[in-house]
């Protein structure tokens, strides 16, 4: 250990005159600093009271995320390589169907934080500060949330435009409104729909076995929501495709590289509350808001009224994105309001909008997404409404 | 009945149950008995210790001093002077930067002389009116023991507050408890004195004992009207009181720590400026124990044994509240704490993805939760500077329930009515939410310049 420690502080020693102020490299600095901060850890010395400081930083608080980001990665990994060799005819025993998983994620990953990083470090360079470790994160969010088939210059733009657009712009993480990952997805999902919905973008399908691309059109369960089901028979329609409760929570079925399985985002959920990253208040919150929604809809439901309104609440928590999207979305703390009783109204109302998304406005298969912006935009409002109500109970000084 | 009303127990004095503060137990703490430490040939005052206070100065360099001989006093309040804590010559004035008079040294004689305040033994007392009190108190420079619970700075004499809070604890690690520095009868007396006097100044004066601490001698214990519960800060007096308050008109109190009151006893038992002190001796390479020294004693005295005196940072007045000095330093005139912690320097490899079992924290993010054993502590920042990710763990800590990312949010746009009307003037400058920050945001620092900046201004 002892002589790679030394190997690698001289790596960091012997370039470092370039980088520091007056350097040729002055403008890499923040890049050079965020490398070597990641190998070795900053030991700068307390100045104002207290003296002493915990142990924890933003480097380790954003990376808890990335570890509850590994069961939806390892299984859309995966997932993504079944559903293509299944589309393609070719076996699935485990190591090929995760070596092609691997061929497709990979590449949308490592774009997504190149593009990113290159981004963070335009801006960390002009605005002469660290890059932040939010990144990491988001930079892992965008890609789980895209389709497989997605072109790489798509990837690109979208997290341009999340991290310029979504975060930047308002100064840089810690300022930005909107949920950076989101912002980028939205923007694909709006600017270039042909590659984000639809049947045909759900599998890669792998062009080595002749004529196995018609065999497969992937509808995802939500977007069988345009299909006419007849009253209250909508889950034996899903059954009918091959979507049952179970295999919706499991989510083994065509669709965004990381987002389709609820089990693998609750086991993210479980660790980002046992580690005290994530707020328990907003992903509770967010299920009841979507539970107590589906339920009432179910109450409304009438033979005219869409086929989804009829389902049981289950199983828009086991659809599509919301699992996804509550345990890692919803949770950024930036976006979401700093207050505890806002974090459950806020929770609540994202459930609720994305089954209103979902169910009246079929033409939004993702309803989580919109409904997280749409209450990212809300965060500043509850969090001033409680701030108010706290300090009424104050006894005042002047 | 020592007091007129029923004394209330409060049995959880923290409605946030427990701190996460309690999460891991600080390597240090010192072994149960008293030593004494060497008589110092040269003791300081420390004007730059008194917060807020603008000091002028009474004595010049090459002046000789008696116990008791004021050295110093408020620029805004000339009643209030400060002590001379040795007899001798004031062999040297050392200023800081924009000229605050840092130290005012002075060498002690064989036999030290004492200015003679006159006594006033406890059964003279009953007699005595609030403003004879006050009087006695200013002229022997014992009034600066008192302080505000608001600025946290010394306790203005014109004022009648709301209540005074006998702080017998100091949890901020390590101090000594009460056990320690009344461990005599004759220390248990003049504690009893010191409240008697204090009732003269204020009829709600009330005692705080944590439940942490070993039981005292029945009478103390009679005396005793809220028993706190829970790790630092709950014992804090500032945080009794915000949690006791019930009107504005409560704003307003004053407090005094357990062994000043002590000292209290001591200066109207005798009539002569009392300078003994019992100090907490911790740290990791250190022989960790109580020592009895005197007010301004120079650290160096306080410690046996050989060790590396600038690998350390010689902290005083506990590890949350305390300032950092090195070997010259010394014992400020509320300091009764001493804890040598190391500036690691050293730039851990991966640190950030270690599992940590040795790590103290009041996360959950390292496997250090795990680990019952007293955690080391240094004093590294254990990360770089971030913006504020609004993770809401200053919120989680904050012991008087202000938002510490709101309110420093408040301060940074100059929205200085709002900070206020966040609680601001509450704030008992615990430290606890720039401890807990990932993004190392000075929160407190922060806090405490605002506020130091509104008192000026008011005033």
């Amino acid at each position: 250990m002892g002589r790679i420690e030394t190997t690698l502080r001289k790596i960091f020693d012997i370039p470092r005159k370039h980088f520091e102020p007056g350097g040729r490299l002055e403008k890499l600095g923040p890049l050079f600093e965020a490398i070597e901060d990641v190998v070795f850890f900053p030991a700068e010395a307390t100045r104002h009271r207290p003296l002493v400081r915990d142990s924890l930083d933003l480097k380790r608080f954003m990376s808890m995320v990335l570890v509850a980001l590994i069961p939806p990665l390892l299984f859309g990994i995966y997932n993504t390589g079944y559903h293509t060799r299944l589309a393609s005819g070719m076996s699935t025993d485990l190591i090929s169907t995760t070596g092609t998983g691997l061929m497709i994620v990979l590449p949308v990953i490592i774009v997504s934080y190149a593009v990113g990083l290159f981004w963070e470090l335009v801006f960390a360079a002009v605005r002469k500060h660290s890059i932040s470790e939010g990144f990491l994160v988001t930079g892992l969010l965008f890609p789980l949330t895209l389709p497989p088939t997605i072109p790489l210059w798509q990837v690109a733009v979208g997290i341009t435009f999340g991290v310029v657009i979504g975060k930047e712009v308002f100064g840089g993480t810690g300022r930005n409104i909107f949920n950076p990952a989101l912002t980028a997805r939205a923007f694909i999902f709006f600017a270039y729909p042909a590659q984000m919905s639809g049947d045909a973008v759900w599998v890669a399908i792998r062009q080595n076995t002749a004529g196995a691309a018609d065999a497969v059109t992937g509808a995802t369960p939500l977007a069988l929501t345009t299909l006419q089901a007849p009253f209250n028979h909508i889950q034996e329609m899903l059954a009918s495709k091959g979507y049952t409760l179970a295999s919706l929570a499991i989510g083994n079925y065509p669709g965004t590289i990381g987002g389709t399985s609820a089990i693998c985002a609750a086991i993210g959920a479980l660790i980002l509350i046992a580690a005290g990253i994530a707020s328990y208040r907003i992903i509770l919150g967010c299920i009841a808001g979507l539970l107590a929604t589906g339920f009432l809809l179910n109450l409304l439901a009438t033979p005219q009224t869409m086929p989804w309104f009829s389902v049981n609440p289950l199983y828009h928590l086991a659809a599509g994105g919301f699992a996804f999207g509550a345990a890692y979305m919803a949770t950024d703390p930036v976006t979401a309001p700093g207050t505890d009783r806002a974090k459950w109204i806020y929770g609540f109302l994202i459930g609720a909008l994305t089954v209103l998304i979902r169910v009246v406005n079929p033409a939004f298969p993702e309803g989580v997404m919109l409904a997280i912006l749409f209450m990212n935009m809300f965060a500043p409002l509850l969090e001033y409404t409680e701030i108010r109500l706290r300090i009424k109970k104050r006894i005042p000084h002047v | 009945m020592f007091f007129s009303e029923s004394p209330k127990a409060i049995e959880d004095m923290n409605p946030k149950q427990e701190l996460p503060i309690n999460r891991f137990k600080i390597a240090g703490q010192p072994e149960h008995r008293i030593e004494a430490a060497p008589a110092p040939k040269e003791v300081a005052a420390m004007p730059e210790r008194i917060p807020l206070l603008k000091a002028r100065l009474r004595v010049d360099t090459g002046d000789r001093v008696k116990i008791g001989t004021p050295l110093y006093e408020d620029k805004e309040n000339t009643d209030i002077v400060f002590a001379s804590p040795a007899g001798g010559q004031v062999v040297d004035i050392r200023y800081g930067p924009r000229r605050v008079i840092r130290e005012i040294v002075i060498q002690t004689q064989k036999t030290e002389e004492h200015e003679d305040f006159g006594a006033h033994p406890g059964a003279e007392l009953p007699r005595m009116t609030r403003a004879r009190l006050v009087q006695i108190l200013l002229n022997a420079g014992m009034w600066p023991l008192i302080r505000d619970i608001v600025y946290r700075s010394v306790a203005d004499p014109a004022e009648t507050p709301a209540m005074i809070w006998v702080a017998m604890d100091n949890l901020d690690p390590f101090h000594p408890p009460p056990d320690i520095y009344l461990n005599t009868p004759a220390d248990l007396r003049r504690f009893k004195t010191g409240l008697q006097a204090l009732e003269i100044l204020c009829g709600h004066t009330y005692v705080c004992k944590s439940t942490k601490s070993a039981d005292l001698d029945a009478e103390i214990e009679n005396r005793v009207t809220h028993r706190i519960r829970g790790a630092y800060p709950a014992e804090d007096p500032g945080v009794v009181h915000f949690h006791n308050k019930t009107t504005a008109s409560e704003n307003r109190g004053w407090f005094i720590r357990g062994q000043d009151v002590v000292l209290l006893g001591e200066f109207l038992e005798t009539g002569r400026y009392p300078t003994r002190r019992t100090v907490a001796v911790s740290g990791a390479d250190i022989e960790s124990r109580y020592v009895s020294t005197r007010i301004g004693a120079p650290l160096h005295t306080l410690i046996s044994g050989v060790i590396e005196p600038d690998k350390y940072r010689w902290v005083t007045g506990g590890l949350f509240r305390g300032y950092s000095g090195s070997i010259k330093s010394y014992l400020g005139l509320y300091e009764t704490a001493l804890f040598l912690i190391t500036e690691s320097g050293r730039r851990e490899l991966f640190g950030f993805m270690r599992p940590g079992t040795n790590k103290p924290t009041c996360s959950r993010t390292f496997l250090s939760i795990f680990n019952p054993k007293p955690l080391p502590v240094d004093a590294d920042m254990h990360g770089a500077k971030r913006a504020c990710v609004n993770c809401g763990n200053c919120t989680r800590v904050c012991p008087v329930d202000i938002l510490p990312q709101f309110t420093y949010k408040c301060i940074r746009a100059g929205e200085i009515e709002e900070a206020l009307s966040h609680g601001l003037l509450d704030c008992v400058e615990c430290g606890l939410c720039a401890y807990v920050c990932p993004s190392k945001i000075e929160l407190c620092h922060t806090f405490q310049q605002t506020r130091h900046a509104y008192f000026r201004e008011r005033i």
